[in-house]
């Protein structure tokens, strides 16, 4: 026994000392300074998948960092966590797109299909965890899901066995791709494909090994070609198929098994014998499956959509200029189509007062939110006088239902830095920062290998392009706080604090980041600034309207038929987004209101969406133009439920400092729950319009002025709906707690519905008109989705 | 520099803020979360000025003033907002300022303080108190007792036997003559009272288990009363009671004994940080938002001082008497 128990005790003792050893090596490697805080916390998780408490401890041991704040810190950003997690991780999205096509359904539908205790995030036999993600930036694919570094788009409620499933498949085998570069010669064409995010999800991975083995069946060589996102989200897996002389021919929603019927259109296999057998194999194929049967083959993208070209051809592109035909990470193709130009140019003229005044001249305005001139901020660092000057670029894109920055950082991160650079040699900044949020790991290996790149052919480091002028950036991985998207409290959370705003004056143009003058752009803003500088402000100024000059990057998302990233001229109105570019709503249903700006923003109903879109057009409107993403709604949605999203999401993203963001909002939810649950009062409208003017006069940053928007717009615009509810009453059926599902005399007693129940609300009855127990029903809307008669529908507990 | 408050002409001492300014030439501006020389940062928003120029709501504590600057800070508006502020801090502060036993007392006996002496077993000090409100005869006996009609414990497993405490305190002998201790409580009608509201299942059955001195009081009183902003505020604002009800659900007098006199109630924080931002590696904020709380490890207790409990605006970090 006493053996036993030392044994024991030696054995927690010998963990211990490994544990410790283990942080004492990224000690080592991170740093132990107090502004290492995040970053240390962030390579503490990667190593032990969660925060064991006695790594904190070894870390408070051995730093300056006190038990105080590495606790602060630690619970602040929602990327950390103190509890041991699963082995594989499942987020589900909640991002606004995410959450009108039922997101929240599809998060229950995983915790009850993995049988997860009701206090737990995780399987009994720890295999899964289950959590709720702000936004995974994937927006057309909606409802999206993340398991471990796989996406899977459309996630119907009624699909997440089968996305379970296709993961463990995933795990089993782990597909390797490589990549082996050879000269032109030797192939006889090149298929372009997309590599971003939402085109891996939807199947680029098994269209690439479709490719790679349709080469070699046909005994051709093509190069396959990664490309960045062309926008058309909605219509991907995509491929370019490009000839010898350089036609293009684009075909938009490939599958793996058209691939090799698709490329002997366009090359001829390599020999005969080749030939004869690919016809003979077809030939089987078709005899013996009927996967070649159910689809004409080949068809170029006129055919096959129509509308795509619509789609991308009614945009202007200045931030995305280079769509579809520029890889990433190809710097001298990036130069070859005059990147760099704009920073030779810049360098060489050495007057960096031009340089802000083209850039005050050309009109542009901040691209995070505020609309603040981009120039006039420009001035104020450059005058500021202290040696150390820094340059940020604010990438923590945490608006839910907005992506365009995490696409311009993964499509064009060249240009982004080419921005960053002519900013610094404007102020005057010896040192730069990315600010990324830890949520967009492919934004981060992208302008990583884009800046090594850089480096290693001299745009950045000392004396770059052999001028006098050196610089140099760094990347700082957000930790997951919408609040750092305020530029006081990303400057706390990369000095290693809790992410508090502070009062601005002093701006962080005069005092940011370690006290010192600090330029902060977000970054479709600096992609905007080369073409300012190669083409000259007064071609920029051309673009837009007279307050709002150039383009904006949206990303359209929601109900509509085609959503994806788009750059319109200022000026565009809302409805030709939606109607020409978007195709209008999806399944033919009406237009409702579009959703600008997210959580700060607004809904503006569909009678006035022959607004422009322009800063101050849309403020008035009582939306924000925000960082741009873009949601359309239609009949179905309730407006009271969307109000209600956007609080929560506030309620959860708030700082926490003062009191109307911190008590303020969660009143404001408060009664927004109670209206939706069906428990509203007559008095509760008042009184949270109430509460909403108060938090808007008086919360300290901009994250608490701006969050009651959308509650203030649907009041003004939708404030019928917000009667409607205190009366018990939702006119959409979302809201469950006022509605019931029924089962219709449409019912032919098919019993899909009653097998695919869940929690088995409906009884087997063949031939019979099922009906539903509304005692168990969960109301997850499989049934709904399964019946082919429509004969299933949410009825009002109470009438109009 | 010269600015005006309220058409006030004032002169700027160098690096002074308004709310500095205002309160040196005798304008009283409120405020929980600034302590004179001590690190603050603005959030309570209770100093709320407008800024007469912009329309601004700005926070008086922290803003220095800029040239020409006119300060207002009395209009209607003004006062509304300091109200909701108020208001909402009181709508997530779980406390009862005082004992409801004391407050229906017609004969203003301080019974949760006649309690506590009990409970410590000072009968002598017990009897003080009583004796003091009646020198000659008790007023109990022919009393309908509303104090124990009023007793938070009622709603749990029945009310403390006051008047049989009470009784039985004064009957005893041989008690050596003591000086009653001074009573805090202030029980006039236009006073500000904050209410814990209703007990949860579980925290019944929890103070069915645990809470239990030799009376069976709860001692719902507020330690820290005497000292409390937010009390002095609601009342000079005319607040009844938080017009978004008893929402809290901060835990009932959960009382953590930092130093030998020196306690944390976490119910009664408004989460000003004043406590984390003057103490090293001693309080600190954990989570975000609304479920952002103050707290303490263990292991830095001894990091703080008793004089700590000077900068709280509250009775969540007191001293004990």
């Amino acid at each position: 026994m006493i053996m036993a128990c030392e044994n024991c005790k030696s054995n927690i003792e010998a963990d211990r000392a490994a544990l410790c050893s283990r942080v004492d090596a990224i000690i080592a490697r991170v740093g132990g300074a107090r502004a290492d805080v995040i970053p240390l916390l962030q390579a503490l998780q990667e190593e032990f998948s969660y925060l064991p408490s006695d790594a904190l401890e070894r870390v408070y041991e051995r730093t300056e960092i006190t038990r105080a704040e590495l606790l602060s810190v630690a619970t602040f950003y929602s990327q950390f966590r103190l509890i041991p997690y699963g082995k594989h991780t499942i987020k589900v999205c909640i991002g606004t797109a995410c959450h009108v096509k039922g997101a929240s359904t599809v998060y229950d539908a995983f915790r009850r299909e993995l049988d997860i205790a009701e206090d737990s995030v995780t399987t009994a036999d720890g295999r899964y965890s289950v959590e709720k993600i702000a936004c995974l930036g994937c927006c057309a694919l909606a409802p999206v899901v993340q398991i471990d570094d796989q996406i899977y788009g459309h996630v119907q409620p009624g699909r997440v066995k089968a996305v379970l499933a296709e993961h463990e498949e995933y795990l089993k085998s782990h597909p390797q791709t490589s990549s082996d570069e050879a000269e032109a010669d030797k192939y006889v064409g090149e298929v372009r494909l997309g590599m971003e995010n939402c085109c891996q999800v939807s199947g680029t991975a098994e269209v690439y090994k479709a490719v790679m083995k349709a080469q070699q069946e046909l005994g051709i060589a093509i190069k396959i070609k990664p490309i960045s996102c062309v926008g058309a989200c909605n219509q991907v897996p995509m491929i370019d198929v490009v000839d010898k002389c350089g036609n293009l021919t684009r075909y938009p929603n490939v599958r793996p098994q058209e691939i090799k019927e698709i490329l002997l259109h366009h090359f001829p296999a390599a020999s005969i014998f080749k030939r004869w057998k690919n016809t003979l194999l077809n030939q089987i194929d078709i005899l013996h499956t009927d996967q070649t049967w159910d689809n004409i083959l080949y068809t170029p993208e006129k055919e096959r959509t129509g509308e795509i070209n619509t789609f991308l051809n009614h945009q202007v592109r200045i931030s995305t200029e280079g769509y579809g035909h520029i890889n990433p990470l190809d710097l001298d193709e990036y130069r070859a189509a005059g990147g760099f130009e704009a920073l030779r140019r810049v360098l060489e003229s050495k007057n960096r007062d031009n340089i802000i005044d083209e850039v005050l001249k050309s009109g542009i305005r901040g691209r995070g939110g505020g609309g603040f001139p981009t120039g006039r901020k420009w001035q104020v660092v450059k005058s500021a006088q202290s040696e150390q000057k820094y340059v940020i670029c604010n990438g923590d894109e945490g608006d839910p239902g907005a992506f365009m920055d995490r696409i311009l950082l993964e499509s064009y991160p060249l240009r982004v830095i080419e921005g960053m650079l002519i900013a610094a040699y404007a102020v005057g900044a010896k040192q730069g920062i990315f600010y990324i949020r830890a949520e967009y790991p492919q934004a981060i290996v992208r302008i990583t290998r884009a800046l090594d790149m850089c480096r290693q052919q001299g745009l950045l480091g000392k004396n770059i392009l052999g001028s006098d002028f050196s610089f140099e950036i760094e990347i700082f991985k957000g930790a997951g706080a919408f609040v750092c998207g305020e530029e006081t409290a990303l400057i706390a959370s990369i000095e290693g604090r809790r992410g508090f705003p502070s009062q601005r004056p002093p701006y962080p143009a005069e005092q940011g980041l370690f006290g010192k003058p600090t330029l902060i752009n977000n970054v479709e803003t600096l992609s905007q600034i080369p073409y300012i500088i190669k083409y000259g402000y007064e071609k920029y100024a051309e673009v837009g309207t007279t307050n709002s000059r150039g383009t904006k990057v949206f990303a359209l998302a929601g109900k509509v038929r085609h959503g994806g990233l788009i750059e319109v001229p200022m000026g565009t109105t809302i409805r030709q987004i939606v109607e020409e570019i978007g195709g209008g709503v999806e399944g033919g249903e009406k237009l409702k209101a579009v959703q600008i700006g997210g959580p700060s923003g607004g809904c503006i109903p569909a009678e006035l969406c022959d607004a422009e879109i322009d800063f101050d057009a849309l403020n008035r409107l009582g939306a924000i133009m925000g960082s741009g993403g873009m949601v359309v709604l239609s009949q179905s949605d309730c407006m009271v439920d969307v109000a209600r999203y956007f609080l929560n999401f506030t309620s959860e993203e708030s700082c926490g400092k003062c009191t109307f963001c911190r008590v303020g909002i969660r009143r404001m939810l408060e009664i927004l729950d109670k209206l939706c649950s069906g428990r509203g009062e007559a008095d509760d409208i008042d009184k949270l319009e109430q509460l909403a003017l108060a938090v808007r006069e008086s919360a300290l940053c901009g994250l608490g002025r701006t969050a009651p928007n959308p509650v203030l717009a649907t009041l003004k615009y939708f404030r019928e709906e917000y009667e409607e509810h205190a009366r018990g009453y939702c006119r959409t059926g979302t809201c469950k707690d006022m509605v019931k599902y029924v089962v219709t005399d449409k019912c032919i007693g098919c019993t899909r519905c009653a097998k695919v129940c869940p929690v088995e609300a409906i009884e087997y009855t063949p031939y019979e008109q099922h009906a539903i127990d509304t005692d168990k029903c969960t109301m997850c809307g499989l049934c709904i989705a399964e019946c082919e008669f429509n004969a299933i529908s949410k009825m009002p507990l109470k009438s109009r | 520099m010269k600015i005006t408050i309220d058409n006030q002409e004032i002169t700027i001492i160098e690096g002074e803020t308004i709310l500095q300014a205002a309160r040196r030439n005798g304008i009283q501006i409120p405020s929980m979360c600034y302590a004179e020389g001590r690190e603050h940062r603005a959030g309570c928003m209770v100093c709320t000025v407008k800024d007469v120029a912009t329309g601004r709501m700005i926070t008086s504590c922290s803003v220095k003033p800029t040239e020409g600057m006119q300060i207002d800070t009395r209009s209607d508006d003004v006062v509304r907002q300091r109200t909701m502020a108020l208001e909402l801090l009181l709508s997530d502060h779980r406390a009862d300022c005082e004992a409801p036993c004391t407050l229906v007392c017609p004969h203003h006996l301080d019974v949760e303080l006649m309690l506590k002496a009990y409970d410590k077993g000072d009968y002598a000090q017990a009897k003080a108190i009583i004796r003091r409100t009646f020198p000659a005869e008790l007023g109990c006996d022919n009393c309908k007792a509303p104090c124990e009609k009023a007793c938070r414990r009622g709603a749990v497993d029945g009310a403390v036997k006051i008047r049989e405490i009470i009784r039985e305190v004064v009957e005893m002998k041989d008690l050596p003559n003591v000086q009653a201790e001074e009573s805090i409580a202030r029980t006039e009608k236009d006073i500000f009272f904050s209410r814990i509201g209703i007990f949860s299942d579980k925290e019944k059955e929890q103070l069915r288990e645990n809470r239990l001195t030799p009376s069976r009081c709860l001692h719902c009183a507020c330690d820290g009363r005497a000292e409390c902003r937010l009390r002095r505020y609601a009342t000079e604002y005319g607040i009844k009671r938080s017009r978004y009800g008893l929402v809290s659900k901060q835990p009932f007098k959960l009382c953590i004994a930092v130093g030998e006199r020196l306690r944390f109630e976490p119910a009664k924080c408004i989460r000003c940080g004043l406590c984390v931002y003057n103490s090293e590696n001693g309080f600190t904020f954990v989570r975000r938002g609304f479920d952002m709380q103050v707290v303490i490890p263990e292991q830095n207790y001894a990091n703080v001082n008793e004089e700590l409990a000077s900068v709280c605006p509250t009775g969540a970090l007191y001293i004990v008497r």
